[in-house]
Parts: C-alpha cells; sequence; structure tokens
C-alpha cells in the first residue's frame, strides 16, 4: 500500500513538473449564483491585468485557473483550493470573495507552500491566520472609519446604525461605533436586520422613532442595497433631512443604473471609484470594460483582482518562478506602487494593502451616467481592525 | 398609536405585494396540483421584458406590463407543451426535479443573456414619489400594488367560481378522468390555467419589482417565500392565499419593527404555529 | 409520493441474487469504486472526501423520504448539527479524536433529527415541505446568532483532528481523511441494509404505501417516523461531521436550504427508496457538477439544470431505478 502511494505522489510530482514553465494561478470566487457579478469581476480585473502586461514574467507564462464557489462555503472553498494545488499544481492561491472561503483555505497554505492573495474578502483577521495571506482589497474597518469622521464634521452627533445581521455587517457596526465615539458622537441604536429583509419599510419607522440625525447603513450589495434606498426615500427620511453614510459597497458602480435618481447624493467611503481620475485608473478601465464586456458592470472588485496580479508578477519575479512561498512573501512586503485606485503599499507586517480612502458621492454626468464623484481623500489609511481582532 | 397605524399600512402594502407574486403559484399548486417550484422563474421573466420594453425601448410602464405577461405566456407555453404537460400528475419529487432544472436553465440563461446586474422597470411619473397620509408618507406604487392586488384577486375569484370556464377548471381539479368523459378538454382546460397563472407570475414580478428587483437569482431568492405564503393560505385558495399573505406580511413586519434582529426566528415560528393549526391552509381547497 | 419500490425480492433466488440481496455485493461495490477514485484521481481527494459526505446525507434523507415518505426540504438541518457538534467539541473542547469526533456529530445529528421530527411530523404534504423549511431556516439563523460558538457567518475554523488512532495524519492530499470516509460510507451502509430489511424497515415502508392500515395493525406510524428520523439524523449527523473533520472548518451553509434542497434533488436524480439511488445520485450529480464548473465556472448551471429535465423526461424512477427497469426488461426478452 505504502509502495502505492510514493507511485501516486510520483505520479503528481511528475504532472507538476511537466508543467514548470508555465505558473498557474488558482482563482477561487464566485462565478455562478447570486455573487456572480463579483466574480465577473475579478475575471475583468486579472484579464484588464494580461491585456496590459502580457501574460509572461521573466520568461515564464502564467496561466489562470478559476473555480467556482457560488455562495460562502468554506467546505467546498477548501476541497477546492486542495484540488488546485495538489491536482493543477498551482503556485499561487488567489481570489475569495467570502471571508469564510478565504478563511478555510489559509490551513494548507503552509504544507502547500504557497502564498494566498485575498483580491476581496474584508474581514481583517484573515491575514493573522496564516503568514503566507496578502491582501490587495480592504476591510470593512478601513473604509467604515473614515466615515464616522465625515459624519462628525458635517455637524451629525446622534446616529443609528443598521446593518444585516453577519460577519462584514456586524464588523462594519463596530466599526463604526468605534470611530464614531471617538470622534465624540453618540450612536443611539443599533439594529441588526436579517439577509433575508426584503422590505425595509418597518425599519424606516425604526429609525424615524429614534430620533438621530443620520444613519449608518451596511448591506451585501444587490438586491438589498436598492430596496433599502428606496424605502429611505420613499418613507420620507431623505426629505426630513435624515443623513445617510454608509461604506462604498452600497453604491458599487454596477447597482447604480439600478438605484438611479434615488442614489443620487449619497455619500459613502470607499478605496475605489471607476471614476477615479488617473492615467493609471484610465488605462485600467478601458483595459477592464473591454474585458467585462459590459462597462455597467464594472466595479471594485475588478481593482484588486487586477492589483492582486501585480503583487503576484512581483513574487514571480522575485523567486525566479520556483515554487517558494516565504520567498515570495518576503519579496513583496512593503511594496509600494501606484495602483488604479491611488498609490498603495503593502503593510510590512500586517501584509494588508495600505491605500487612500475617498468620500464619494453619487452623481450625475453629462451623459446621464450615475457615478461615485470623489470629494474628499484620507490618505494612507492602514487597517484599524486588525488591533481589534481577538487573541 | 401612530406608530400602529404606521405599521398597520407598511403590512397592508407588503402584504398586497406577496399576494400578487404568489397567487399564480396558487393555482398552479392547487388547481393543477404542480409543485411549481418555476413560478418564480416565470415572475422573473416578467421582470426582464417589462424592463427592456419600458427603459431599453421606452414604451413606458403600461406598455411594459402588457409585454411582460403576453410575452412571459409566449415563452411559457412551450414549456408547458414539451415539459409541464410529462409531469402533470406525476409523483411531487418529479415535479421537485423538473421545476427545478427549469429554474436553474432560465437563471444561466438570464444571466448569459441579460448580464448580472439589477434591472429596474422604469415607474410612469404617475407612480413615483409618495403620498403624504398626514403622519406619513407611503410610496405611490405601494398604493398601486395594493389596488392591483385587489382587482386580481377579485376577477380571479370571478372567474373560478361564477364563470363557465370556472366551472370546468373544479371539475378537472376535481376527477379530470370524469370531466373529460362529459365531454370537456382538459387539456385545453389545463393550457388555459397554466397561461393565467404564468401570466399573474409576470404581472406579480412587475408589480413587485420595487421591493423585489429583477436579477439572474431572482427565481431561486424569494422560492420559499412564494411556497410559504401558498402552502399557509392552502393552494388554490383565492381568499386563503390573500388572507395568508396580509397575515404573514403583517407578522414579518411587525417582527421587524420591534426586533429586526429576531426577525426571521419570529416570522418561521409563526409559519410553524399557523401550520400545525391548519394543516390545510387557512382555506384549503385539498381534501 | 407514490414512487414505487425499485428493488423487490423474489422468493427464488438464485445464489448470486442473495449475494446481492444482502449488500455484500453494495460493500464491495462501495469499497472497489472507492479504491479506483483513490487511484484514478489521486490528486483531487477531496472532492471525493465531499462526496462521501454529502452521500451520507442523502442516504439520510432517503431514510425519511423514500422509506416512510416524508417531504423534506430541511433535511441539512441534521446535517449541519453534526458538523456543528463535532467541529464545536474540537474547536472549543478540545475534543479533537477523529472517532469521537464523528461519534458526537451522529448524536448531535440524531438530536437534531429528534427535534426537526417533531415538528415536521405535524402536518403532510405541501404543509410538511413549508414546516421543513421553516426548520431549516431557524436552524441557520440560530447557527447566525449564536456565533460565539459557531463563528456566525465567518464559519467555524480552528478545528485540528488527531491522526487516527494516532498514526495516520489528516494531510494535504486528503488521503487519509478519504479512506476513513470510505470505510465510515461502508460501515453506514451494511447497517442501514440491515436496517431497512428489518422488521422495522418493512413497517416504515408499510407507513409509506398505507399509514392507516398501519394503525389499524396497533403500530403507532407516527412513532415509528419519527424513530427513523432520529436514526436519519445518526446518518446525517456522522456526515455532517466527516465534512467538519476533513474540512476542518464548518459554515453556516452547511445548515442551508441551499444544501437541503441540493441533497434532495441528488436523490431523487439517483431514484428515491432505495440505497444504491442515493449513492448514484450523489456521486453523479457531485461528479458531473464538479467537472461542468471547472470547465466552465461562469455557465455550468444551465447545463446541470437541463441535466435535471432531462433525467425527468428520460429516467423518470430516476437513474438507479430506470437503470434496473431497462436491465430487467432486456433481460426478459427472449434471447
Amino acid at each position: 500500500m505504502k509502495k502505492l502511494f510514493t507511485i501516486a505522489l510520483a505520479f503528481a510530482a511528475m504532472s507538476s513538473a511537466a508543467w514548470a514553465e508555465t505558473i498557474k494561478v488558482g482563482v477561487v470566487g464566485p462565478f455562478s449564483g447570486p455573487f456572480a457579478l463579483q466574480g465577473k469581476n475579478f475575471k475583468a480585473g486579472i484579464d484588464a491585468w494580461f491585456a496590459l502586461n502580457g501574460n509572461k514574467v521573466g520568461g515564464n507564462d502564467i496561466q489562470i485557473v478559476y473555480r467556482d464557489v457560488p455562495q460562502a462555503d468554506p467546505a467546498r472553498s477548501k476541497a477546492l483550493a486542495q484540488e488546485l494545488v495538489v491536482r493543477e499544481g498551482v503556485q499561487y492561491l488567489a481570489g475569495f470573495y467570502f471571508t469564510p472561503d478565504a478563511m478555510a483555505a489559509t490551513a494548507l497554505l503552509q504544507q502547500a507552500n504557497v502564498p494566498m492573495v485575498v483580491m476581496n474578502a474584508a474581514t481583517s483577521a484573515i491575514v493573522a491566520a496564516s503568514p503566507q495571506v496578502l491582501r490587495t482589497s480592504f476591510t470593512t474597518w478601513q473604509t467604515t472609519t473614515p466615515i464616522a469622521k465625515v459624519a462628525k464634521d458635517q455637524g451629525v452627533t446622534k446616529v443609528i446604525t443598521l446593518v444585516s445581521d453577519y460577519g462584514p455587517g456586524i464588523d462594519a457596526e463596530t466599526a463604526f461605533k468605534t470611530a464614531f465615539a471617538k470622534e465624540g458622537g453618540q450612536v443611539v441604536e443599533s439594529v441588526r436586520m436579517p439577509l433575508s429583509t426584503n422590505d425595509f419599510a418597518p425599519l424606516m419607522q425604526r429609525i424615524k422613532d429614534s430620533g438621530a440625525q443620520g444613519l449608518f447603513t451596511f448591506l451585501p450589495s444587490g438586491p438589498p442595497t436598492l430596496a433599502f434606498v428606496k424605502a429611505f426615500n420613499d418613507n420620507g427620511l431623505k426629505a426630513a433631512g435624515v443623513k445617510f453614510y454608509a461604506t462604498g459597497d452600497l453604491t458599487q458602480e454596477s447597482d447604480l443604473p439600478a438605484l438611479g435618481e434615488a442614489g443620487l447624493g449619497l455619500q459613502t467611503t470607499f478605496h475605489y471609484a471607476v471614476s477615479h481620475d488617473s492615467p493609471e485608473n484610465k488605462a485600467f478601465v478601458a483595459a477592464a470594460e473591454k474585458a467585462i464586456g459590459n462597462p455597467a458592470e464594472l466595479s471594485f472588485p475588478a481593482v484588486g483582482a487586477f492589483d492582486g496580479m501585480y503583487v503576484i508578477s512581483k513574487m514571480i519575479e522575485a523567486t525566479g518562478g520556483k515554487q517558494d512561498a516565504k520567498k515570495a512573501v518576503e519579496a513583496v512586503k512593503g511594496l509600494s506602487w501606484i495602483s488604479p485606485r491611488g498609490p498603495v503599499t503593502i503593510d510590512a507586517e500586517s501584509r494588508h494593502i495600505t491605500e487612500n480612502i475617498y468620500l464619494r458621492e453619487v452623481a450625475k454626468d453629462a451623459n446621464g451616467k450615475y457615478y461615485n464623484k470623489e470629494i474628499q481623500t484620507f490618505e494612507k489609511q492602514g487597517d484599524p481592525g486588525l488591533a481589534f481582532v481577538k487573541k | 398609536m401612530q406608530t400602529v397605524m404606521s405599521i398597520a399600512i407598511d403590512a397592508l402594502a407588503y402584504g398586497m405585494v406577496l399576494f400578487v407574486i404568489s397567487i399564480g403559484l396558487s393555482v398552479t399548486m392547487g388547481l393543477m396540483r404542480v409543485v411549481n417550484l418555476a413560478h418564480g422563474a416565470f415572475a422573473m421573466i416578467g421582470g426582464y421584458l417589462a424592463s427592456y420594453a419600458a427603459r431599453d425601448l421606452g414604451l413606458g410602464y403600461a406598455a411594459g406590463v402588457l409585454v411582460a405577461i403576453i410575452g412571459t405566456v409566449i415563452i411559457a407555453v412551450p414549456i408547458e407543451r414539451f415539459l409541464y404537460r410529462r409531469i402533470y400528475g406525476a409523483p411531487e419529487l418529479t415535479q421537485v426535479l423538473m421545476t427545478i432544472g427549469i429554474t436553474f436553465c432560465v437563471i444561466g440563461i438570464t444571466n448569459f443573456a441579460f448580464g448580472p446586474t439589477l434591472k429596474t422597470i422604469p415607474l410612469p411619473p404617475s407612480l413615483q414619489g409618495s403620498l403624504d397620509l398626514g403622519f406619513r408618507s407611503i410610496a405611490t406604487h405601494r398604493i398601486f400594488a395594493i389596488a392591483s392586488g385587489l382587482v386580481v384577486a377579485a376577477l380571479l375569484w370571478f372567474l373560478i367560481e361564477k364563470t363557465a370556464f370556472g366551472i370546468k377548471i373544479r371539475a378537472a381539479v376535481d376527477n379530470a378522468a370524469m370531466t373529460a368523459a362529459l365531454g370537456v378538454r382538459t387539456e385545453i382546460v389545463y393550457a388555459v390555467s397554466f397561461a393565467v397563472a404564468i401570466g399573474l407570475a409576470a404581472l406579480g414580478g412587475v408589480l413587485g419589482a420595487e421591493l423585489l428587483p429583477v436579477e439572474p437569482y431572482y427565481a431561486l431568492r424569494y422560492m420559499v417565500t412564494f411556497l410559504v405564503v401558498v402552502s399557509v393560505g392552502g393552494a388554490g385558495s383565492i381568499p386563503g392565499a390573500l388572507i395568508a399573505s396580509l397575515l404573514l406580511g403583517a407578522i414579518d413586519t411587525t417582527g421587524r419593527y420591534l426586533a429586526p434582529e429576531y426577525g426571521e426566528f419570529f416570522f418561521y415560528l409563526a409559519v410553524i404555529l399557523i401550520v400545525t393549526l391548519f394543516p390545510r391552509g387557512l382555506a384549503g381547497r385539498l381534501k | 409520493m407514490a414512487v414505487p419500490m425499485a428493488h423487490q425480492p423474489k422468493p427464488t433466488l438464485s445464489i448470486g441474487k442473495r449475494f446481492t440481496d444482502n449488500g455484500l455485493l453494495g460493500v464491495l461495490a462501495i469499497l472497489i469504486i472507492g479504491l479506483l477514485g483513490y487511484f484514478l484521481v489521486p490528486n483531487n481527494l477531496a472532492l471525493l472526501t465531499q462526496i462521501v459526505a454529502i452521500a451520507l446525507l442523502v442516504l439520510s434523507i432517503d431514510l425519511v423520504t423514500g422509506y416512510c415518505g416524508v417531504a423534506t426540504l430541511g433535511h441539512a438541518a441534521l446535517f449541519g448539527a453534526g458538523a456543528y457538534a463535532a467541529g464545536i467539541a474540537a474547536a472549543h473542547f478540545g475534543v479533537t479524536e477523529p472517532l469521537t469526533m464523528t461519534l458526537i456529530g451522529l448524536v448531535g445529528g440524531a438530536l437534531a433529527g429528534l427535534v426537526s421530527g417533531l415538528v415536521i411530523l405535524r402536518a403532510h404534504g405541501l404543509a410538511q415541505l413549508v414546516l421543513s423549511i421553516a426548520v431549516i431556516h431557524l436552524f441557520h439563523e440560530a447557527a447566525n446568532k449564536a456565533s460565539g460558538w459557531t463563528g456566525g457567518s465567518d464559519g467555524l475554523s480552528a478545528i485540528m483532528p488527531d491522526p487516527i488512532f494516532g498514526m495516520f495524519e489528516f494531510d494535504l492530499w486528503g488521503r487519509t481523511a478519504y479512506v476513513y470516509a470510505l470505510l465510515l460510507l461502508a460501515v453506514v451502509f451494511v447497517a442501514l441494509r440491515l436496517l431497512v430489511r428489518s422488521p422495522f424497515g418493512m413497517l416504515a415502508r408499510g407507513v409509506r404505501e398505507d399509514p392507516i392500515r398501519i394503525a389499524a395493525m396497533g403500530a403507532s406510524a407516527h412513532s415509528v417516523v419519527l424513530r427513523m428520523y432520529v436514526i436519519s439524523g445518526a446518518v446525517a449527523g456522522i456526515g455532517g461531521a466527516l465534512s467538519a473533520i476533513s474540512t476542518q472548518v464548518v459554515g453556516l451553509d452547511s445548515l442551508s436550504f441551499t444544501l437541503s434542497a441540493e441533497a434532495l434533488v441528488m436523490l431523487v436524480l439517483g431514484g428515491v427508496g432505495s440505497l444504491y439511488g442515493a449513492l448514484i445520485g450523489t456521486v453523479v450529480f457531485m461528479l458531473f457538477e464538479d467537472t461542468l464548473s471547472a470547465a466552465n465556472p461562469f455557465h455550468w448551471l444551465t447545463i446541470v439544470g437541463a441535466l435535471l429535465i432531462a433525467v425527468v423526461l428520460f429516467a423518470p424512477k430516476g437513474l438507479y431505478g430506470t437503470g434496473l427497469a431497462v436491465a430487467g426488461r432486456l433481460k426478459r426478452r427472449p434471447s
């Protein structure tokens, strides 16, 4: 029996050795199901990177192998990551839209000798799970903290928070409360809404009753966002002058056409707006729009994927295409570059990306297209959430 | 008192939307005895057609609704002819398998053809904005949905209880073989009922779009809600579905106002209670 | 729900036939196919292990749906309960011995089976389906709320099972996990085989065919089905524990409506009311899904849908049931 193990091992080793000059990158993300749009953005970001940089790094071809996890499903994510490492022989794992999916795969990294580049999942603790994890997206804490300051600066002292009742929502609630208390504001009430909420009208009544001057909210992108904003407007809260604060997940560019007039004037803080004015971004957006097909579908996961590819290419350069996760990760610690979203750095200690966070307002351009207009910049924001992670 | 009134209005509005979307399913499940898990898929097709007609072609809301209903029925006709006819009278689990298969296909094709983004159906100016009730405001389109729900309920009730066709439907439901022997073309009765159910699904998809936005995963996302409404009301009963929608709307709305973090518990515990007390639905026609 | 039993023992049995009916052939087939899988795809054992875990869930649904005629779209509650029981034991109480974890999963699943059985068996038909949906949502929401214990939507990680018997470690290749999974499946299969052929199993089948007559015979239909529910929970719980041990993580998806519905689809695909059908349905569905979603991660759902429709059209008794019928027809044809 033992002999057979060895044969199987040798066979597998051979099959990966035969591909040595092609470096495979396994990308796990939601490519079908309710979050297919986000997965599509991963692919668009990666394709854009290839379009602008070619698919060769130092003589090595890069090949992407996609695997689909339609909804948060850590068991499936881990099985697929394992398959990518063992069968496909990938040297890098990347993607990961949901936190549990990323968390589950971190357990493999050390034994597999593979670095992992998180292109979206936004819970602070992921980078702490393994020294081989890097992240090129954002954390909920990172994007939430500045909006507390914005609220205070606009003279709002009493805020009610409404978040979806799941990990990221609770993260956002804690982050906002912490940051707003620091600014000297008061969170008068915190409401957690079940993820399956369709009708937000009764919650609007809660906001009214609470007497808050403003509300902070966090919802998963997609249908709930639209229903929430419509309920806010339809129930007369907008007219009553209640201020609306949220992170940019809520005004994701792909949701803006559906929000339409209802979205105008919404203020959110986020790390990336498709409208960001810089030559790097123009080039990126042009390539990514071409890759995704329908320009209206392009939004933030694409930039996380694009920068993730940048980091991976730097790791391949540093290791000369040899599989050496430790060396690869060491090589990109402290790496700084100009991303489409602005100047960024991989923080040497946390391996998370330090970036500008922008305050944006939904506006309408000359062609009648809705976009996030950047109106204020919070420079070089790290992740305040990591300090908050227990243990 | 104001708060109570306010919640009551929200509950009524939500309940009526639930009714409009679910009633088509009640017809297929109660009258045709098909566990039609693809109901949401047809509602979604209606939503997409309306969105395409009203937004991309600029035909306006009323035309959008018409296009949605007619278009969805046209799409459904071959599906009924080639797929549904094979599962009339089949075991429930077989029906589940078939209709889930259809739903998957519709989701996949929609995702491919229209992309994964949300689609909206632009409202005409007369339905935009909100109406001030003095102590609160309510969106005009909700009032429209309430009114449409009442009209649909009345028309359906009339069709089934008061017309010759309704008699044929009820006869076919009770004993298809006997009805056929009496000279009624049951397959035509079935086909027409199916078309009516699909038309209602499409209408519901369009009217409910402000609350349940149209996107490819719509077909599965709200399936459970529809199923719950229909079975609490009793499949096939128009008044049953109406009462169930209003009751569940009230429970959901109150729960979400009083204790949003436990809203889910509140809702499903209530469902268990109601179903246990009325195992054939609030006004079940079955057996 | 009147799915005819695909497999009826006949009074006169050849030796080969008797061999089949003892289920030994089934166990042999499981082991042979399982080992074939081991050597044919030695680098995708994680998937194969996952298939075994889900197969246990599908078998467990078959016990209540196929043998007792209960309609449920909430059976993942039992699977998830087993997974969380084993996972929590490991992550919070340091019980990391795999066999013990499996046992804890079994008990957790059985308890969940008792609870959901008590609720679901209060109605029939459509109402029953809705009760099962309510149950799975309540379980899901409870696990989401108790995030201190379950990790909530972030999932329960930090499950580090010991090597089995202190000798076989759970490795990156997933070999130990897979072999363990196969053995578990074989043991469970034998046990279920004995169960469904026992007087109790016959009684359960009788309940499905005609509950009134069973009641007239003096047996309580309700208590028979409830007992079957507890057994079914134990089986699903083992599957859940296996999933927790092999993936070392438990997510809320293991308590989801989606998983319940998918598992039911696999069962109907393979053929309701036979253990082989459950196994075949799981393997075919999951391999099909995996191959398709790897080949085209973006549009595979459409083809899965088409497969389900095709099965209803061309194999209405499920793959196994229709396969048997076809085989029978071929045999009867004079040569």
